[in-house]
């Protein structure tokens, strides 16, 4: 109520109109009073309780939940930091400001340790709106932060859960396909055995291509079952990768020799994988370098470059080359540049070898143009990653 | 062995029964084969119980592993506890290729495990194989003993 | 050859046969993983990793136990009994190779576990045939168990 000549002005030049919930913890009314009162001067519209006992102050804290509390230090047997003991035990985030007579430097320290966002004297109180904004806009901070982390937990849940029905999908799809495809493989093959000649003209193509299908079905799949398992988590170890280049020149020896290609390699480094993997990649790669050839015999050569704290490989090669068009596609799993009939295979190599890379946090791509030659490269970190330090040139 | 060896192919495929005597019908030892389509079935021949009264004890059993009604397993348990029985080879031919599976029949008391290939040539090889080392070289023990 | 690498445990205690067994392995490339134990105890020293085989472990099996019959010390049924006895050594299969023509052993031989049972032939080219076949059968055609030791490790994750 004004009375005639007096004006009330409220001076709240940078705060904001804020309904806020308080709850007090305070004996002496009068004190109550002028936290309210100098909390409204600031603009703040309050609504408030005010309690003088712990366990009032449970039972309000847990049925209104107050966006801030304002406790006293020094009542009687309440000790300002009861108020964070009960929210601590009770699981609730509510800022504490701690309003009171007189404190010593060492209990303010205390009081703030415990939990408290801050303390305010009460002969100090113009500190208080402040203190209580701050107050506010960590509590929203923490707030937002905290929904985030649920969030991004959830999704990453979804995802592995994701993943791991799709890896299980693929496993039996495979699996449980591969008993009745190797009826129908093994018995048009016996068909075409056994009545060769004996049928019309047509007989014999026919079942010919109903075999070959089969066949190649038998194949895909396996390849399929192949790529489905490069998901799961393998164990990593430090690999040389120039015992593993030994072992894959053997396997593909009569490759090798059937087209006189020449295989070079520098000295390869060490690295943080799993050593079939790292054998299938090489494989794969050389493999198709070998493959994917002119006319001249294949000059395959492998060599490794340090950057930084991973390697860059380089499988490069004297083939046909690989059109710009076509340098992303390549790596999709049974994505074919060339018809069956003029390169064997199904597709499958380069994506095995992208799901492995990635795996291992590395990348893989080509450099390549039509008739003359590809250069595939790939990263890998090289060592494990808290063994960082031990790298030796 | 003076008369024809018998085998007993337990799987409930047909087509790999027929495939399995497809194998062996060029076979110098002339084996006699015979089938069971499930674990009852099965036991049922080796007892020599009901319609299988008059049966010839066999003198080898290629035993699949996953069979209506009794599984391998079981035929495989039954067969090796049974006194009258357990000295008849049993060789395990699945498609699984689980090492739990293959361990399972070895503690069963299966004599042997071999898995079945895909490819036909291979199916061929593995039970032309079989007949060979368990009708050809190997000693078995007086049938109804 | 490392301990861990034995694929086969040839058990004789006669030279002759050893030597003939061996060389028919040779021939298809199976006698370079295969230690022989001229008598029981040391087939039992080697498959139970005690005496001067003490540094092997029960997770590297052999794939294939070639015992004969009749040796010093301790025959070839007793060994047969001790191995098919153990649990961690059941599933090891083992072939029984033996000049005995006896009804009686071989009968003893199956009902102890014996998963085959062979007789030496007494001809040189039909027992190098012999070998041929069974190392081929029991090496490339068999699949032999996982190690008891890794198959109760698995069962109990399980």
């Amino acid at each position: 109520m004004s009375s005639a000549g007096t004006k009330l002005e409220t001076q709240s030049p940078a705060a904001p109109k804020a309904m806020l919930r308080a709850l007090l913890v305070e004996d002496n009314k009068a004190d109550a009073e002028l936290i309210l009162r100098e909390m409204r001067k600031e603009g703040f519209e309050v609504s408030a309780n005010v309690v003088q006992t712990a366990a009032e102050f449970r039972r309000r804290v847990k049925e209104e939940s107050p966006d801030i509390i304002l406790a006293d230090y020094n009542m009687g047997e309440w000790r300002g930091v009861e108020a964070l003991e009960i929210l601590h035990s009770e699981s609730l985030d509510i800022p504490v400001i701690i309003v009171t007579g007189a404190l010593g430097d060492v209990t303010a320290v205390e009081c703030i340790k415990q939990g408290a966002t801050d303390y305010v004297l009460k002969d100090g109180l113009a500190r208080l709106p402040q203190a209580i904004r701050r107050a506010l806009r960590e509590k929203q901070e923490r707030s937002l932060r905290r929904q985030v982390e649920e969030d991004l937990a959830k999704k990453v849940d979804e995802l592995a859960r994701s993943n791991a029905d799709l890896e299980q999908f693929a496993y039996v799809a495979s699996h449980d396909l591969q008993e009745p495809l190797r009826m129908v493989a093994a018995y048009t093959q016996l068909l075409g055995e056994r009545y060769k000649g004996k049928l019309d003209e047509n007989a014999d193509k026919f079942i010919g291509y109903a075999s070959e299908g089969a066949l190649r079905m038998q194949v895909l799949i396996q390849d399929l079952l192949a790529f489905s398992r490069v998901g799961r988590k393998e164990a990593c170890e430090s690999v040389d990768c120039n015992a593993v280049m030994k072992e894959v020149l053997q396997t593909l020896a009569s490759g090798i020799r059937e087209s006189g290609a020449l295989v070079t390699c520098t000295e390869l480094p060490v690295v943080w994988a799993d050593r079939t993997q790292m054998a299938q990649v090489f494989q794969n790669l050389i493999g198709n370098a070998i493959k994917f050839r002119g006319k001249e015999p294949p000059v395959v050569s492998v060599r490794a470059e340090k950057q930084g704290q991973s390697w860059l490989f380089t499988v490069s090669d004297n083939g046909i080359g690989i059109a710009p068009e076509h340098v992303e596609s390549i790596f999709v799993v049974f994505q074919r540049l060339h018809a069956r009939t003029e390169y064997p295979g199904n597709g499958i190599g380069l994506a095995i070898c992208k799901k492995i890379i990635e795996r291992y946090g590395g990348k893989i791509w080509v450099e390549s143009q039509p008739g003359q030659g590809s250069a595939f490269k790939f990263t890998l970190p090289g060592h494990e990653p808290e063994k960082q330090e031990q790298t030796h040139a | 062995m003076k008369a024809a060896p018998e085998v007993l192919i337990v799987d409930d495929n047909p087509a790999d029964v027929t495939l399995a005597r497809e194998a062996l019908a060029g076979s110098a030892h002339h084996s006699r084969i015979s089938s069971a389509g499930d674990g009852e079935e099965a036991l049922a021949f080796l007892n020599r119980t009901g319609t299988y009264a008059s049966m010839i004890r066999p003198d080898l059993i290629i035993l699949d592993l996953n069979l209506p009604r009794k599984d391998g397993r079981a035929v495989l348990a039954a067969v090796k506890a049974d006194p009258e029985l357990r000295r008849i080879p049993v060789v395990i031919f699945s498609s699984s290729q689980l090492s739990r599976d293959i361990s399972r029949c070895y503690e069963l008391g299966a004599n042997c495990y071999v898995s079945k290939p895909g490819n036909l040539n291979e199916f061929f090889l593995a039970v032309k194989s079989i007949e060979e080392f368990w009708i050809g070289f190997v000693s078995l023990p007086q049938r109804g003993e | 050859m490392s301990p861990t690498e034995v694929d086969i445990l040839l058990v004789d205690d006669s030279q002759e046969d050893v030597a003939l067994t061996l060389h028919a392995l040779r021939s298809e490339n199976l006698a370079s993983r295969v230690f022989v134990a001229h008598d029981g105890e040391e087939a039992l020293d080697f498959l139970f990793c005690s005496g001067p085989h003490s540094e092997r472990s029960f997770d590297h099996p052999p794939k294939l136990v070639l015992l004969d019959l009749k040796m010093p010390k301790v025959d070839g049924l007793q060994v047969l009994k001790q191995i098919k006895g153990d649990a961690r050594t059941r599933t090891i299969p083992v072939v029984l190779m033996t000049s005995s023509r006896e009804e009686r052993d071989m009968a003893s031989g199956y009902d102890l576990g014996a998963n085959s049972y062979l007789q030496k032939p007494v001809d040189f080219d039909e027992f190098r045939k012999m070998v041929k076949l069974l190392g081929l059968y029991w090496l490339v055609t068999n699949q032999a168990p996982v190690s008891n030791g890794k198959a109760q490790a698995a069962k109990q994750a399980q």
